[in-house]
Formats: C-alpha cells, structure tokens, sequence
C-alpha cells in the first residue's frame, strides 16, 4: 500500500514537473500581432533634427548616468569620441552631410525600444526585456552571451563587450533607473535645445504630427518615423533629410517577431505540434519494430549471432 | 547476387552487421595528425574560456555570429543528421535494409553534434549563466535560440547516446568477464523495451531544432537577401539535414570501405542514392515554390552576384537529384561517391549562405574569421574525425559480413589463435 502510494505520489510529482514545464513553455508565448499597440502608460523620445544644434550634451549626460566609460580611441586618448554606438556608448549624435555639401543633419541613435522587439523575441532567457513603460531592459544573470540579440536588431543597436571575460550586452535602457524614481531620461533632461524630449508615446506622437502640419514641406516624407516602422517603435524622428541617409533603415510595418513566430507559434501551442508528431511516428515505429523484433528471432537462429541494434 | 560496374570492382550485396576493423593499427600517423589538431584546437577553446571573446575571433557587432555558430553548428549538424534521415527511412517508413548501416549514420551523427555543442559551449560569451536551462520558468519559449539549446543537448546526450549505446554495451559484452555478460545479458531485455520510445524521442527532437536553426534566421529579417529569406527556411533547412544526412553516410560510408578494403553493398548504396535523389527533389520543389510564391523568380535569374550564388547552389542539389536517377549511376561506386558530396556540398551552401554572405547588416562592417577562430574550428572537426576513426576500430560499427564476425574483437580473437583469416 505504501509503495503504491509512493509511485503515485511520484507519479503526480512527474506529471507536475511536465505542467510547470508545459505551463513555462506556453505562459510566456504571448501572440505577436503584426501591428503591435502600445501600451497607454508607454513613454517615448521624440527626436528633431531641425532643432538639434549637434551640441552633443546628451552623450557625456549619458555616460555619466549609466557609468559608461569614454571612449577615447579615435582621440587619443584624449576625450569621449565614439565612432559609433559602441560596448562603451549608448547614445550619440552623429552628423550625415550631402556628397554636394548642400545640406547636413545631425541624427541621435540609441535603442529604438520597439513595441515588439526583435531582441527580446529571440532572447532565449528572457535577458532583454520589455519593462515597466516599454523600456528594453538586459539583466546581466539571465544572458548567456548568444549575441541572437544582435543578428535580430534591424537597427543595429545591441552592443558585445567583445574585450571583456565577462561580456555584458550594452543598450540604451531608456534610463530605466531613472524612470522608476520619475525622473526623465538623462538625454532629454539635458538637451538643452528640446530636440530631443521625453513624454508619452501618444502625447509625442501627437505632438509630431503638429510639427509636420504647422509647416508642410519641412520634414522628409512628412511622417513620423518610429510610427509604424518594424510595428512602431517608442523613440520617434523627425527629420529634414531621408531616413535612410541618417542610418534609419527602410523597414515594413511588421514587428519582426509577428513575422518570425507566427508558423511557429501554431506548431508549438501547447506543445501539439511535437506530441502529435510523437504519437503518429510512435505509432508507426512500434508497428515496424514489432515487425523486425519477430524476424529477429528468425534470423538469430538462422546465424547464431545476436541481433544488432 | 552480384553487380559490375564499369570499372570492375565487384559490388556484392553483403552486408549484414556491423564489424569492426581489425587488423589496422589503432593509431596512424593520419589519425595523430588529427589528434594533434584537435588537442591545438581545445587547447585554445580552454584559453578562450578565460579570455575575452574579440582576441579569438574575427567578429564583431554586426557579424556577430562566426562560423563556430554558422558552420560548425548550423552547417555541419546538416551532415550529422544521418540519423534524423537513415533511422526515418528504417524504422518509420520500414526501409528494413537500411539498419545495417544505421550505426555509421548514429556514431557520425553523435560526433557531429557533440563537436557541434562543444563549438556552442565556447562561443557563447556567458557560458556560466547557462545553468538557467534548469528553471522552465525562465525559459522564452518562443525563442528559437531557446528550443535550439534546449532540444541539442538533450537529443545528443540523451537520445543519440542511447541509441549507440547497443554498441558500447557489446563491445563490453564480448571483451568482458562472465559477471558483465550476464549482467549485460539479463539488462537487454529491458533495453529493448525502451528502444521503440526512445527512437520516438530521437526523431522528434531532431524535427523540432534542425527547424529551428532556420528559424533562428526569421528574426534577421531584411538583412538576409530575399532569396534565402523565407518564411519557409524552417521547412527547407529541414529538408537539407534530411538530404546532407543521406549524402553524408552514402559519402561516408563508400570513403571509409574503400580506405579499409571492405566490400560495398550494391543494393543498399542504391537504395541511398535513390533517396538522396527524392529528398533533393523535395528540397528543390520547396525551393523553388517558395521562390514563385514570394515573386523572387527574377532575382534568381537576374544573373548577379547573389543570383549566381543561388544558381550555383542549386545545381549542386539539381545535378546529383536528377543523375540519381539512373541506376548505373547510384550502383556505380565513383559517380554515387561524387553525387553524394555534391548533395552535401549543395546542403552546406544553403544552410551556410544565408548566415554569412548573404547577411547584410546595415554597416559596413566585414567578417572573416580570425586565425584561431579558424584553428579551433578546425580542432573540432579533427576531433570528429578522430573518434570515428577509434569508433570503427573498436565498435562494430561500419558494415561488414558475418563470415568477418568471428575474428572481431581482440579478446576473442586471443581465445581462437587457430583462426586465421584468409
């Protein structure tokens, strides 16, 4: 009795380290929609470079409130002089200029914090993540150094510690820290022009789109870009020239990772896809090897030598 | 029942189990000479675990993935899957024939995606965290890269292992004293109870994450040129593991008998290449409806750089799918040889291309990969090579006839000094 109680118990445990598994497995597939809506309490940066003046006062801000070191290889070891974003830079204001000189603009990059980002779709521990605001945070004891984040970034943003031993994924966090003591990130609370500022996603959205009414013809395409790009992102440009020229590529309007789990995510509902597989091959190997197990006896008398699996 | 082909060599159909070789010393200068690359190439792993990433290799933030990731493990365990295709084809779709020669696919296969996990293990940048594969509730589930090193690593050590488990256990059986015979003789019963399931589990998993390395691609998106960009990746890296894995044994298994004088066997090379030649054209018709579906037919045809990458890649599956055709051509050892290692060269390419030459990530950044990044990726291999060639030798493990069996392994082989071999 006592033993057939132990089996069952054991049984039960068994069968709820499969559920918690399969629970795990499914909590967390959330549906993509192609067309991600932002949540209403969603923050956003809204860029303008007809107003940046390229004063860069945004990246030492930067540096100094995610303790970010200088990089100084291009000035000699002199000041902060970044080439790009970079495992040391999570902000900077680079300059595009025409080939004819006709006509420059300044772009700021930083993460893009998508509505339904790529990162975080593919991210196999959940390391990078959507918080609190839709800010896209890295926790440092979840990532295993796979650098999927980067090979799914369209824009480029997730950077490696390639020199360190212990490498950690540098991005813009949206000044995560800062937002849970409501504070505004330390780009927006230092730029000292209002090209770049900080609200909500729907208010600066808003607020974009009056820019672009106020004066036709000013900004390129006159449209947001962040809007709908990748299924719409929480930082917005605008901009005087294309966006292709200051390194924000051309992108469709569905969230990369609608595009890559929406077979899959079928397949693997609840884990039907695998099981079923399971049972119909199942079914057929048991058929076939009862069918070779009865030969095998055959054969075995027939040359003395036992089967080989 | 025998065969010609046109250049004489008898092809006879023989063979009925598993044999060692014997008779070949264990170790050659070839085989130290891939042992000592394996031993640089760990070597150099072990250094790299306590080192940073960027001094080992070539990448960097926008190739971020070298071939360690994109050809040791995407690429390669196309070819290690030899028991996905060979183990479908016998035991799924009753192929009785084809289990002779299902230990050469298992042992290949299990050294291909273990050298695989030990490339993974020492590319990833914070191997340390990976403890949390232990905590489902930590898991992305909808992450490939989550069903990717979940999947291997159990399918590997857990399904793979099993399934060679019957050879270890033999060699044991036959070398081992009268208390490890019947032990071994009094536990393979249950053994043979649990195999059925286990092989359950050992063509699923495959299924899943040989899928899923074309599902990692999905995510990279636009920066992967539309003619290897698909929704259908999934399906048709699917379909390549299932041909590499064909073309790889067929190749394997000719290479190895003619290096080891050992007879072929005309009906089951031609039963390969006779699959070979369906799944490739499996491979192609997805290939190309996907291309008709998607509208991308003119950039396959617009004759540049990426479409002459294309074109050139598909024939290397077209030539040998439609030249399998013919019988004298899958029962001819030379043509099959070179029919198979174009199928594998053809599936390497596809699953190669899209994770390295045709990814473009916005920059301008290039990627080739650094000198020990190349010598550790080379040590694994050699570590591959190396094992298989101890596994033949000391496992039954390539086919042979059972007139060779009494003269394997060397304990019995000491019993009977009277029996030699003529």
């Amino acid at each position: 009795m006592a033993a057939s109680m132990n089996r069952r118990q054991a049984l039960k445990g068994m069968v709820g380290i499969a559920g918690t598994a399969v629970g795990a497995m499914t909590a967390r597939a959330e549906e993509h929609p192609a067309h991600p809506v932002a949540a209403p309490d969603a923050v956003a940066m809204l860029y303008d470079n007809t107003i940046c003046t390229g004063c860069k006062a945004c990246m030492p801000a930067c540096n100094e409130a995610n303790g970010l070191p200088p990089d100084t290889v291009l000035s000699g070891g002199l000041w902060d002089m970044p080439a790009d974003l970079n495992s040391k830079t999570k902000n900077i204001i680079k300059l595009y200029n025409e080939p004819d000189a006709s006509a420059f603009a300044f772009v700021k990059r930083q993460c893009m914090h998508c509505l339904d980002p790529a990162c975080v779709s593919g991210c196999p521990f959940g390391a990078l993540k959507k918080s609190d605001w839709g800010a896209v945070t890295w926790n440092s004891s979840l990532c295993i150094g796979c650098r999927y984040c980067e090979v799914g970034c369209p824009f480029d943003v997730p950077k490696f510690e390639w020199n360190n031993w212990n490498p950690k994924v540098v991005k813009c966090e949206f000044c995560y820290d800062r937002l849970k003591k409501d504070e505004q990130p330390a780009c927006t609370a230092v730029c000292p022009t209002g090209a770049v500022i900080f609200g909500k996603r729907t208010d600066l959205l808003e607020q974009a789109k009056e820019r672009i009414a106020s004066s036709p013809g000013k900004y390129f395409e006159s449209r947001v870009y962040g809007e709908h790009e990748a299924g719409g992102t929480q930082v917005l440009y605008l901009s005087k020239v294309a966006f292709d020229k200051i390194g924000l590529p051309k992108l469709g309007s569905t969230s990369i990772g609608h595009y890559a789990t929406k077979v899959t995510s079928v397949i693997y509902k609840w884990l039907s896809g695998p099981i079923v597989a399971a049972f119909f091959l199942g079914g057929l190997i048991k058929r076939n090897w009862n069918r070779h197990e009865a030969e095998r006896l055959k054969r075995e008398k027939e040359t003395g030598l036992p089967d080989q699996l | 029942m025998s065969s010609h082909d046109v250049t004489g060599t008898t092809l006879v159909n023989h063979w009925q189990r598993g044999v060692p070789v014997y008779r070949e010393p264990v170790l050659t200068p070839t085989m130290l000479f891939f042992a000592a690359l394996a031993a640089l190439g760990l070597i150099l792993a072990l250094v790299r675990f306590f080192s940073p990433l960027g001094q080992f290799s070539g990448m960097n933030d926008a190739y971020a993935w070298g071939i360690w990731k994109t050809f040791n493990v995407m690429t390669l365990t196309a070819l290690g899957s030899g028991p996905l295709a060979i183990g479908m084809a016998a035991w799924v779709f009753n192929r009785q024939k084809l289990h002779v020669v299902m230990r050469t696919a298992l042992v290949s296969g299990f050294l291909f995606y273990a050298t695989g996990l030990v490339a993974l293990g020492f590319d990833v940048g914070r191997a340390w965290n990976f403890y949390n594969i232990l905590f489902p509730w930590r898991w992305n589930a909808e992450s490939a890269m989550l069903e990717i090193s979940f999947c291997m690593p159990v399918y590997c050590f857990l399904f793979l292992a099993f399934e060679n488990l019957p050879l270890v256990l033999e060699r044991f059986y036959y070398t081992g004293s009268d208390a490890t015979k019947a032990f071994l003789k009094r536990w393979a019963p249950a053994l043979r109870r649990i195999y059925p399931f286990m092989l359950t589990g050992a063509y699923v998993l495959p299924l899943m994450h040989q899928s899923s390395l074309g599902g990692l691609l999905l995510l990279a998106g636009d920066k992967i040129h539309p003619l290897w960009q698909t929704p259908f990746l999934p399906l048709l890296y699917l379909l390549a593991a299932g041909f590499c894995g064909l073309g790889f044994l067929t190749f394997l298994l000719l290479i190895t008998c003619l290096h080891y004088s050992r007879p072929l066997d005309a009906g089951i090379m031609g039963e390969l290449g006779n699959l070979l030649s369906y799944v490739c054209f499996l491979f192609l018709a997805v290939r190309f409806g996907d291309l008709v579906w998607r509208a991308q037919l003119g950039t396959a045809f617009a004759f540049d750089r990426m479409s002459l990458l294309f074109l050139f890649e598909t024939a290397l599956i077209l030539i040998p799918a439609v030249a399998l055709r013919r019988t004298a051509v899958r029962e001819t050892p030379r043509t099959l040889l070179n029919m198979a290692a174009l199928a594998c060269l053809g599936g390497l390419f596809f699953r190669f291309i899209p994770t390295t030459i045709a990814f473009s990530p916005a920059h301008n950044a290039r990627y080739f990969p650094s000198v020990p990044e190349l010598i550790m990726a080379i040590g694994y291999i050699s570590l591959g090579i190396l094992a298989f060639g101890l596994a033949v030798k000391y496992f039954a493990v390539l086919p042979g006839e059972i007139k060779d069996w009494n003269y394997m392994f060397r304990k019995v082989r000491q019993r009977r000094p009277e029996a030699v071999r003529i």
